[in-house]
């Protein structure tokens, strides 16, 4: 009972970087009708910019947690700046392109980001510190990690944000209307080329975070959000394109799949599995299961 | 006088003839190519790592043939065919060293079952919007990779295979580079008239069809189960042969060159080549594989680390942007353009037609 219910918790904790994630995917999805395949390499790069502000900060002023939490705000930053250059620089020239022509500009980006970050950072691999350093402890069989909580906490806080925001605020209906129909928002007055940029920087935060939270169970290196990416997605199709709650669902629920299968079927074979479950889905419900399938018009 | 100008003109309709369908332009430029490799078992001017490299194109030029039927033509979004590239690969390294089957008919086999999971790849397919196959099949890459790295009985892991033999066709072995290109340029130019046959009957029409609107060409009456299958089928076929010779001309397969930077690569190929264009394929092929040769010996950029996958997307995303319908056509414009001042100069020789 104890090991299922570690397997369990440590699910939750992969799982909600991945609807982390994946909410960023569905947002830029929603708002500009891009599917952001080049998501999980901006978020690699962000994870290399955080550990080399980590270490440059470390050596300067000791390795203390004011210096770890300081090179995170400073990832972060760099993140807003990053989503905004992408949006601007490669999204928005393209704009009135074809749903196809997007989807390749971002697989171009995927190979500029994963270059530039071999080409700038080396392809070494490197030991990222955990945000929370208090060793684990037992309490009745059960093995605690202060650090699967801590993730597990701040990304509950950062989706109550952003819920809060899309659902309650004048920016949430700016976005929501874009993302129901970009022309007739642009005409009632809705600024969508803001909504759009400001959805990228949104994007990149929440993947630079969940970068960075993984980033000591998978070390930096130039291929460490392959398995994330793929997952997250995979956690987005689940979920469905058309909510934001969907992918959350979807992650959690891959996160969680995925510890079980690894642990009580077969470690070798989790990846096979877990994506032969996401077909099935699919073929079931190919618009997700919380996905609504919208017809097009001819 | 006269004469002279009368044969000048016989003569140049004569080519014009020759080069008329496009068919029998591949033939003539596959001709024309062949002589490359023959020449060089002769003088031997290019060098082994050199053939190597041509081999490659052209090994890379058919299976973005393939890609290209389902991207350009179909506009199905895969983005896990290296899969099958590898299948091919592996495939034909098991049936020629465990079963030692002839190097022919395993070369056929390692496209005809990739062939088949392309297939039920499509089944799934028809279900799905372009986004969710994308990443359906980004998922079947990553899965099939595991596939070869778990299943070492018939992969090898992660070591891989070694000493593949070399093919064999009627008694003769192919061991130089040189003979292998013959080889592999035979086959290229076959698979390129198919393509232009298969692609310019009521098939290939049926597939534009459904590209540009899937409900308009269900409207006329086209079988959207029908062409999809045929898609994928038939790039799945060729991205195996592909598959098969990779392996046999290093004669060594690891699971590492099949993974998702290859699915990039051909369909960087196919966009920066020309969409739903054959030449352009082979175009976009010798582009990506020739790219890193050039840039190794250019100062300065050359040495930074990547350059190669990062100036690929460079030019992936400007290709995109600014000429969405590839290298080739480009090509074909300057070509008409040349092709209009021929022919005007031509009349005006020639006097009253």
């Amino acid at each position: 009972m104890a090991s299922f219910l570690q397997n369990v918790i440590a699910g939750i904790e992969t799982g909600s970087l991945y609807a982390l994630a994946a909410l960023g995917v569905v947002l830029i999805y929603r708002v500009s009708a891009v599917t952001n395949f080049a998501q999980g390499e901006m978020a690699m790069f962000s994870g290399f910019v955080a550990y080399s502000l980590w270490q440059r900060l470390s050596l300067a002023f000791g390795n203390t947690h004011v210096t770890y939490i300081m090179a995170f705000i400073g990832a972060l930053l760099f993140a807003t700046i990053f989503g905004f250059i992408v949006e601007k620089v490669f999204i928005r020239p393209a704009l009135r392109g074809s749903l196809v022509g997007k989807m390749i500009i971002t697989l171009g980006l995927i190979m500029i980001v994963n270059g530039s970050a071999g080409a700038l950072f080396g392809t070494d691999t490197h030991a990222m510190r955990r945000a929370i350093t208090t060793p684990s402890f037992f309490i009745g069989g059960l093995l605690i990690r202060p650090n699967a909580y801590f993730i597990i906490f701040l990304t509950l806080i950062i989706m109550f944000i952003l819920f809060y925001l899309i659902r309650k605020t004048m920016f949430g209906v700016a976005i929501r209307a874009t993302a129901e129909n970009e022309t007739t928002a642009r005409l009632m007055g809705v600024p969508t080329a803001k909504v759009s940029s400001v959805a990228w920087i949104i994007a990149t935060i929440l993947g630079a975070t969940a970068g960075i939270l993984i980033a000591p169970a998978t070390n930096v290196h130039t291929n460490m959000m392959a398995d994330v990416h793929l997952k997250s997605f995979i956690a987005a199709v689940l979920g469905g394109f058309t909510s934001f709650i969907g992918p959350v669902i979807g992650g959690l629920l891959i996160g969680v799949m995925d510890n079980l299968v690894g642990f009580y079927i077969s470690a070798k074979w989790r990846t096979v599995i877990v994506y032969g479950f996401l077909i099935l889905i699919l073929i079931v419900k190919p618009a997700g299961l919380f996905g609504k399938v919208r017809r097009k018009k001819v | 006088m006269e004469d002279s100008k009368g044969t000048i003109r016989k003569n140049n309709r004569l080519i014009s003839n020759l080069l008329k369908g496009k068919p029998q332009q591949y033939l003539v430029v596959g001709i024309i190519f062949l002589l490359i490799p023959i020449i060089n078992l002769w003088t031997g001017m290019i060098s082994f790592s050199n053939m190597t490299l041509l081999n490659n194109v052209v090994i890379f030029a058919i299976a973005a043939l393939g890609f290209n039927i389902l991207l350009g033509y179909a506009g199905q979004v895969s983005l896990g065919h290296a899969a099958f590239m590898g299948m091919g690969a592996y495939l034909s390294a098991y049936l020629t060293m465990q079963l030692e089957l002839p190097f022919l008919l395993s070369l056929l086999l390692s496209g005809l079952v990739p062939m088949v999971i392309g297939l039920l790849l499509g089944l799934v397919a028809l279900r799905l919007a372009s986004l969710y196959l994308a990443i359906a099949t980004l998922g079947l890459g990553v899965t099939f990779q595991n596939i070869f790295i778990e299943w070492t009985a018939l992969t090898g892991g992660h070591a891989g295979l070694r000493r593949i033999p070399y093919p064999e066709i009627l008694g003769f072995e192919i061991r130089q580079r040189e003979h292998f290109l013959i080889l592999s340029i035979v086959i290229l130019v076959g698979l390129a008239i198919f393509s232009y046959n298969f692609l310019h009957s009521k098939t290939g029409r049926a597939l534009i069809a459904m590209r540009d609107s899937e409900h308009a060409a269900q409207a006329m009456g086209i079988s959207l189960f029908k062409y999809k299958l045929y898609a994928f089928a038939l790039s799945a076929f060729y991205v195996g042969i592909a598959g098969s010779l990779y392996a046999h001309l290093y004669r060594y397969v690891e699971p590492s060159a099949w993974g998702v930077e290859l699915s990039l690569n051909l369909l960087a190929m196919v966009v920066i080549g020309g969409l739903a264009s054959i030449g352009g394929s082979i175009v976009g092929a010798a582009f990506i594989q020739l790219l890193p040769r050039v840039m190794q010996d250019l100062p300065l950029v050359g040495g930074i680390t990547n350059i190669n996958f990062i100036l690929t997307g460079v030019a992936l995303i400007v290709v995109i942007i600014f000429f969405p319908t590839g290298l080739i056509r480009r090509f074909d414009f300057l070509w008409n353009k040349l092709k209009a001042k021929v022919g005007k100069l031509n009349s005006k020789e020639g006097g009253t037609p």
